[in-house]
């Protein structure tokens, strides 16, 4: 009786096996339509609480189509780059002035001694404090495309994505440099650079720190162009960053940390100086999906202040 | 012997230069750190062309080896070696492909399909196992199949089941070989290996409702022994056929069946037959008879066979990719609000207009038209020649293994008290055999 009721249950399993596979094969087989090759990034969207240390405490909506840059001067006043202008805003988000430009600027810096360094996609502009153009400098090379600005009281640095290299100028417009071009023997890897987001600032050891976003690392120039220090960070998690080339920006906050913003995972964080991972200042739900090119900028107070070109807004955002 | 250590030495120098030269896989699957799940698919990761005529020259040793064991020395530790090896190699290193049961799509998609180009090493692995077969039965059932193989070594209660069962399941495995032809013929689908119940535990990878299968199987093999074997292998439908008209086929006894029925139960197949001398002789005119009456039905079966299937052949022909994106194609433009799957959205991306797909379905519906009723005849065939089979008496004076359905696994033998002539002293031993029956 016992193998009977083995054998019949056995008989039914194999008949459930074939009825299993004919339905399977003809009903379920191709029901599910989706790609199920896509590489689904939503479980990395999600932001813990726990990580942000900042919040935001105000906005500016500036009256521009679009918005290309930002920067602070060390009155801790806000430029943006717009449309063919800048806007510049007081600390606390009042409008102050707007000076007018012949075509659109990509980044811009106010260096310590007020002037306004305009880097305009395959040339740079030099302001007055008053937005009166007193200088210009044509790139030294061909296909051009200047993604960042910054600019020391006697040093200007170009960052040029198109040819994947660093100019270093006097004030005077002259070409002391070229800083970053692969050079094995002195340890220089060079730049990798697959998308136009190729982001530079001046560090408070007077040390140049590029963004490498092809290699996911941050390196460090002295004057002469010498790499002196670097760091890098692949991850999909929070502690680096992933994508093809990220971060897209970033800015030093007065400690020596940086803030940096990536795409894909559309995020603002801040990263030791050593180049751990610190804290979150605004998760991917802060963004639209798909916002690229999130500019930063640093006041004295160590406020960040960032950039969101397809919401038009600029956020300013405090240490919780 | 300096000369053959210095043959030896070169021999391995050149194989692991030759391995070392081999193509390797440029672009392996990304690997994420987390979140993303790579979904499991048919075929396993590419080998490099050394590798497959590796496997094939393991097929060869290996059925030559199980060969060896079962016919020569008639040995079930042999056999069981060589099973073990087989899960090892066959199933967990080279995870299941290609594997000679799979390999009739191939070759059923070659035949039909002149742009597909058939690997030289799949035609071995769909070949030389039948050849084999052919010489010396069923050999590769016995150890060398890696489903076979995990099937055999959990056979741990096997009971045994009514012929009449047997014969009725026993004929899924054409319904299922008629239907994987059809399918790889057609370019639709291989529905072997989609279905293969053991891939994804040779592979650790899977769909779960796979892992459920290949669990039912080898839950259900514990007590009927090999069931994906014996009621679902299309490949073993073919090595059947063959194994019938073997030149040489392991036998249950060394030398002469003395009619001590010990093997009568041994088998976990059911695969011996018994002795029919008691039976009484055929009339003669009944039997006549009877041929005239087969005869007729076995062209009407496979008539009517035919002419079933073929109505069918639109619901064969809906899993076919190309009519499946027109059908979509069809509700889609009926109704605005469905959203594109992602195969019409790439079909219309590639410019080519709508008419073309439904001229192309179309074909391939016509096609099925035709393969229907071969499908159908087939199935109507196998019904009659089951019907003539069970109809006809045979002959038998002798305990034999059924030369279609054993699967050479040599168990039977260590039941046979018969000594080898060639090794006398056995008979010494034959008195004190107490062998464990089959419930």
């Amino acid at each position: 009786m016992k193998q009977k009721i083995i054998i019949v249950s056995s008989v039914l399993l194999l008949l459930a096996a074939l009825f299993f596979i004919g339905r399977d094969f003809f009903y379920e087989k191709n029901k599910n339509k989706e790609n199920q090759y896509e590489y689904d990034l939503s479980n990395l969207k999600e932001t813990d609480s726990s990580q942000i240390c900042y919040r935001e405490v105000s906005r500016i909506l500036p009256e521009s189509d679009n918005l290309y840059a930002i920067a602070t001067d060390n009155k801790d006043r806000i430029y943006i780059a717009g449309n063919e202008k800048i806007l510049v805003y007081e600390s606390n988000g009042n409008l102050l002035e707007t000076i007018e430009l012949k075509e659109d600027a990509s980044a811009i810096k106010i260096s310590p001694d007020a002037k306004i360094y305009l880097a305009m996609n395959d040339h740079v502009e030099v302001l007055d404090s008053m937005g009166v153009l007193q200088d210009s400098w044509d790139s030294p090379n061909d296909k051009a495309i200047f993604t960042s600005i910054d600019a020391s009281e006697t040093d200007v640095f170009v960052a040029d994505a198109g040819n994947k290299i660093v100019y270093h100028y006097n004030t005077q417009g002259e070409l002391m440099n070229e800083i970053g071009r692969k050079d094995s023997l002195k340890g220089i890897p060079g730049f990798i650079i697959p998308s136009p987001f190729f982001d530079l600032a001046i560090g408070r050891d007077d040390e140049l720190w590029v963004v490498n976003s092809g290699r996911h690392a941050f390196e460090a120039y002295d004057f002469t162009g010498s790499l002196i220090s670097s760091w890098e960070r692949t991850s999909m998690s929070i502690e680096g960053f992933s994508g093809c080339c990220n971060p897209t920006h970033m800015a030093i906050l007065s400690n020596g940390s940086f803030v940096t913003s990536e795409k894909g995972l559309e995020r603002v964080k801040i990263h030791l100086p050593s180049g751990d991972y610190d804290c979150l200042v605004a998760g991917p739900e802060s963004f639209d999906e798909g916002t690229k090119g999130i500019d930063l900028a640093v006041d004295s107070k160590d406020r960040i202040i960032l950039l969101d070109p397809y919401n038009g807004n600029v956020r300013i955002y405090e240490k919780l | 012997m300096s000369k053959k250590i210095t043959f030896i030495l070169i021999f391995v120098f050149f194989t692991i230069s030759f391995v070392q030269a081999s193509p390797v896989q440029r672009f392996p699957k990304p690997e994420f750190e987390y979140g993303h799940q790579q979904p499991p698919t048919i075929a396993p990761d590419a080998r490099s062309q050394f590798m497959e005529y590796l496997d094939v020259f393991v097929l060869l040793v290996s059925l030559s080896l199980i060969s060896w064991f079962i016919l020569k020395k008639r040995s079930r530790w042999g056999a069981l070696g060589m099973s073990v090896f087989s899960i090892v190699y066959f199933g967990f290193i080279k995870e299941g492909c290609v594997c000679s049961v799979g390999s009739v799509q191939n070759i059923a998609l070659a035949l039909f399909n002149p742009g597909y180009k058939i690997p030289i090493t799949v035609i071995a692995f769909f070949v030389i196992p039948l050849l084999f077969t052919l010489f010396f039965g069923r050999t590769f059932c016995a150890g060398i199949c890696p489903l076979g193989a995990i099937q055999d070594i959990i056979a741990f209660r096997p009971l045994k089941l009514k012929s009449w069962l047997q014969t009725v399941l026993g004929i899924i495995p054409y319904l299922y070989l008629g239907f994987a032809l059809l399918y790889a013929a057609t370019a639709t689908d291989f529905i072997i290996c989609r279905y293969d119940p053991f891939i994804g535990i040779y592979r650790f990878d899977a769909k779960f409702s796979m892992f459920v299968l290949g669990a039912t199987f080898l839950l259900v093999g514990v007590f009927v022994a090999r069931p994906y074997c014996r009621f679902f292998c299309p490949y073993g439908v073919l090595l059947n056929l063959v194994s019938r008209i073997s030149w040489k086929h392991m036998t249950i006894t060394p030398t002469t069946c003395i009619q001590c029925k010990l093997c009568e139960n041994s088998c976990p197949f059911g695969a011996i037959n018994e002795p029919t001398l008691d039976k009484k002789k055929e009339d003669r005119q009944i039997a006549v008879r009877r041929f005239i009456i087969l005869s007729f039905i076995l062209p009407l079966l496979i008539l009517a066979g035919g002419w079933v299937g073929s109505q069918f052949h639109e619901n064969l022909a809906s899993v076919h990719p190309r009519v499946q994106l027109a059908e979509e194609l069809m509700t889609f433009n009926e109704s605005s609000e469905l959203e594109p799957s992602l195969e019409l959205t790439t079909y219309k991306s590639l410019g080519k207009s709508e008419e073309d797909l439904y001229v192309e379905a179309a074909s391939i519906i016509r096609e099925f038209h035709v393969g229907a009723w071969i499908l159908g005849g087939f199935i109507g065939l196998v019904f009659g020649l089951s019907l003539a089979g069970l109809s006809i008496n045979k002959h038998r004076i002798d305990y034999e293994p059924d030369r279609g359905s054993c699967l050479s696994c040599a168990r039977c033998m260590d039941y046979c008290p018969m000594p080898e002539e060639e090794k006398p002293h056995r008979l010494l031993f034959a008195g004190f055999r107490k062998p464990v029956r089959f419930k």
